[in-house]
């Protein structure tokens, strides 16, 4: 394995694609600690880098343990394929090392990187930062460098060294990943590797992602992929199988995607897309979700890494319109890793899931720092609403809005008059036309079949018209007589007054 | 005549186009237009751009409503004009409206096929039985008939809907029923003798009188008073009363005897407060509430009494503060388009002093002195 780590740094190969990996189970409920922070923040930076390459990368975490050390470290290395890296990326790079993150790390980081877009330098530079240092005051330590051998590549190799168990690192690290893979990028091959000794003997362990080079995943556009990949993400609870107990029928998962896009400099388009995925509670008393529990996560991203919850997202998701959709919010609640959103007149009989995506997608060459992406409320709204409508529209008769739910209440009696208007008469010829019109057969007029012919058609026109965000299409026409016609809204408060004896 | 004053005047020769009215219908013609009603609505729930289709009631509200004023005399009505309004399921607030009008007409068109006729109250408790989430009072049938009258604008009674009449005639007058014994008024007793709530009943009606007055009185206590005293004898009058604010059946019968016996002049009783004159002027005017029946009902009743230069004969003690109720139909009339203005000074005057008065207050001059106030106001022409 650390030979072709070595590879990887020394002689990058193109095209490190055609790699299959599979995934261990990881806990989904693991939150992410501090100790993992520094890690967890490294990586992204490592993913954005080969984002921004728009190439196909490698990027691949090794655990090393050495127990022989005291206290016992743990090496981690964090190397990628992508872009070189500039050192204002880790200058600037705010680390809280606080708490027991003081007292396990030093703070030090080691970097070895190639220069940005310029895969034909022959040095590969090496320095190392104080992280614990203020970001003002924080000046690297200059390494010798090393020398490239006429090889063309480019990447970035960072290290550091923390006293934590190599098992709460990986979960933790596998944790993150699993939810990267929400995001299906195409362009990176993704390997978690441990490896060293330990007290009780030598241990090897590989833990490789899943791989994602198709055809399909490359032409896919960002949301579909992101569509994709959260359904496989609600499909295994975020382990890489499927759960049976909650999903024995992957066609009970239906899904719906939405994006907002707004040019926000030369340089950079602010993209917010959002997939929404509900799945029918198929046994209400035995799944993975807790009998009753109708609560709705939702996950965060912002520039291809998880991002933790911010009053603003919160905010975002409070200003939906959820009553359109048939919700009713009872509180939105921040649990740093997602938010929660809790549901008045539960339980529901299906579970939502949502997740967005906020990024800055780069239209010129440019360089791959740290995005300060502020959050624009209103965009993360309206993308989690196209989302809702997208999934309305491809799936008819689900999220009906709050009032076309107490209007379809009605359908069933006002079916049972008209059927009743239609069934008692005594002509013939009326009964005929009606039937005729309804598509149905004069033998089918007995039973119930022209009730819920009538119904099922009265329902219909509920949902496409909950379909339409501009409104509903009312049509009213005189049915006796020709002439002056002025038709306006009857408000059925104009009678309810308790007293009006003279109506002059 | 000024050209403003000219143009209104004439404008009253065409004033019958705006009428809009509701049909007396036979059965199968009423069955026929629940028909179209539902043909409509099934023809564009299948079409190719399918909805569910508002049902047009014409507008019962006093935006719609008109004045009638007569070029020869001093008759003056309302009635509605051709103004729609649309009941819908697609709001969320009245698609319980919506659906109680497609109800009701279903429970009307058995009664027209099975060829009968039921009252208000009937219709209500079979209603109830039926569908108690959507009739849980009274209210909702008459409100809901209402509906039904405005959508397929044919009579109430047309739909086989008798409603039961509360008033009382005693008096000067001979009725019959075809094919039945005759009725003399005046040896019903106080009582009287009831109003049948089948206008198809009182259609047939004979009538014959000697009686020189008509007197509409508002409350039964007054009517049983005079009918005891047999004040019709000494004033030959026919009394006639609602028991309250007037039913229909009870205007159709008034109007019926004002047109069988045109030279009758009739004169209201009511007390003075704003709810009496909100009765006599819905036995003169109509209302827009029945505007699309009742128009027909209208009659020239003028206001005996109890009016303000009466008040001098009514101890002060009888007088009343105004309720908040008083208050509100007294607003409501000021606001209508058809009250004159002898009428509006009236109220005003009820207003701005703030009480009201009954008619019982005029016993403070003994037990019999109601019959000698009414032959003292009609003798003196004291009428408005």
């Amino acid at each position: 394995m650390r030979f072709e780590l070595e590879v990887v740094v020394h002689g990058f190969i193109y095209g490190s694609a055609g790699v299959s990996f599979s995934i261990l189970i990881c806990n989904h409920g693991v939150c992410f600690s501090s100790r993992s922070l520094p890690t967890l923040q490294l990586i992204s930076s490592a993913i954005r880098r080969c984002i921004c390459s728009e190439r196909l990368c490698r990027l691949s975490v090794l655990l090393q343990r050495s127990p022989a050390s005291d206290p016992p470290l743990v090496r981690i290395s964090i190397s990628d394929t992508g872009h070189g890296s500039c050192i204002q990326e880790f200058q600037d790079l705010k680390c809280p090392v606080e708490g027991i993150l003081a007292e396990t790390w030093d703070g030090i980081v080691y970097v070895r990187t190639t220069k940005i877009a310029d895969i034909s330098d022959t040095e590969i530079s090496c320095y190392q930062l104080n992280l614990k240092e203020n970001v003002a005051t924080r000046k690297p330590m200059w390494l010798p460098s090393n020398i490239k051998h006429d090889v063309k590549f480019s990447g970035t190799e960072v290290c550091l060294s923390v006293s934590e168990s190599v098992d709460v690192l990986l979960a933790e690290i596998n944790c993150f990943f699993h939810q990267i893979l929400i995001l299906k990028v195409p362009n990176i091959a993704m390997e978690v590797v441990a490896d060293g000794q330990d007290t009780s003997g030598s241990r090897n362990d590989a833990v490789f992602l899943e791989n994602l080079f198709s055809g399909s995943s490359f032409t896919a556009s960002t949301l579909d992929r992101l569509k994709l990949g959260f359904e496989d993400y609600v499909l295994g609870h975020g382990s890489s199988s499927t759960c049976n107990s909650c999903f024995p029928n992957r066609d009970e998962l239906k899904s719906g995607g939405g994006m907002v896009c707004e040019d926000k400099h030369k340089l950079t388009k602010l993209v917010v897309e959002a997939a929404v995925v509900i799945s029918e509670i198929s046994n209400p008393t035995k799944n993975c979700f807790g009998a009753g529990c109708s609560d709705t996560k939702v996950l965060f991203f912002k520039d291809f890494v998880p991002c933790t919850i911010s009053e603003a997202f919160l905010k975002a998701l409070t200003g939906i319109d959820w009553k359109r959709h048939g919700l009713t919010l009872e509180c939105a609640i921040n649990q740093r890793r997602h938010a929660l959103l809790k549901w008045e007149k539960t339980p529901l009989s299906f579970h939502i899931h949502i997740v967005v995506h906020y990024y800055q997608k780069l239209v010129a060459n440019a360089t791959p720092l740290v995005q300060q992406t502020r959050l624009d409320k209103k965009l993360i709204s309206k993308a989690v609403q196209l989302a809702l409508e997208d999934f309305k529209n491809k799936h008819a008769g689900f999220l009906l809005s709050v009032d076309n739910l107490k209007i379809s209440r009605f359908a069933p009696d006002l079916a049972k008059a008209i059927a009743g208007l239609v069934l008692y008469s005594n002509d013939m010829d009326f009964k005929r036309e009606c039937l005729a019109i309804l598509g149905l057969q004069p033998h089918q007029s007995e039973g119930e079949v022209v009730e819920e012919t009538i119904k099922k058609k009265i329902i219909s026109v509920i949902e496409k018209n909950d379909q339409r965000p501009q409104g509903i299409k009312e049509v009213a026409c005189l049915l006796f007589r020709a002439g002056r016609q002025k038709l306006q809204d009857l408000d059925n408060e104009c009678y309810m007054d308790d007293f009006d004896p003279m109506d002059l | 005549m000024e050209p403003a004053g000219l143009f209104e005047s004439s404008m009253r020769f065409f004033s019958d186009q705006e009428l809009c009215y509701a049909d007396i219908l036979t059965p199968q013609e009423v069955v026929a237009r629940i028909q179209i009603a539902v043909l409509n609505f099934l023809r564009i729930l299948n079409s190719s751009s399918p909805a569910i289709s508002n049902l047009p009631l014409i507008d019962r509200r006093s935006s719609n409503s008109r004045v009638s004023q007569g070029i020869l005399t001093d008759d003056s009505w309302i009635f509605l004009s051709h103004s729609f309004c649309t009941r819908s399921l697609m709001r969320p607030n009245a698609s319980k409206a919506f659906v109680r009008v497609w109800k009701l007409m279903e429970m009307c068109s058995q009664i027209l096929i099975q060829d009968k006729r039921v009252t208000q109250r009937e219709l209500f408790y079979k209603l109830l039985c039926d569908s108690p989430a959507y009739f849980s009072t009274q209210l909702h049938v008459n409100r809901t008939i209402q509906d039904v009258v405005a959508l397929l604008q044919c009579s109430r009674y047309s739909l086989g809907i008798m409603a039961s009449s509360r008033g009382l005639v005693a008096g000067r007058l001979l009725l019959q029923e075809p094919e039945q014994e005759v009725v003399d008024c005046t040896a019903c007793g106080s009582s009287g003798y009831p109003i049948s709530g089948d206008l198809d009943l009182l259609k047939m009606l004979t009538l014959k009188t000697d009686a020189r007055y008509i007197i509409v009185i508002e409350k039964h206590a007054i009517f049983q008073r005079l009918a005891d005293d047999r004040v019709f004898n000494h004033i030959p009058s026919i009394l006639i009363t609602a028991k309250g604010y007037p039913d229909l059946a009870t205007r159709y019968f008034l109007h019926k005897i004002g047109k069988t016996f045109p030279h009758l002049p009739m004169f209201g009783l009511v007390d003075w407060n704003p709810a009496g004159l909100a009765i006599l002027c819905t036995f003169k005017y109509g209302s827009i509430g029945m505007g699309l029946e009742a128009y027909r009902y209208a009659c020239n009743v003028k206001w005996l009494g109890v009016r303000g230069d009466d008040l001098q004969l009514i101890p002060q003690e009888s007088l009343v503060p105004l309720k908040p109720r008083d208050l509100q139909i007294a607003k409501s009339l000021m606001s209508s388009k058809i009250l004159q203005e002898n009428y509006r000074q009236e109220l005003t005057l009820m207003v701005e002093r703030g009480q009201k008065a009954e008619l019982e207050a005029l016993y403070h001059n003994g037990f019999d002195y109601l019959e000698k106030y009414i032959v003292k106001k009609i003798i003196q022409f004291s009428y408005i």
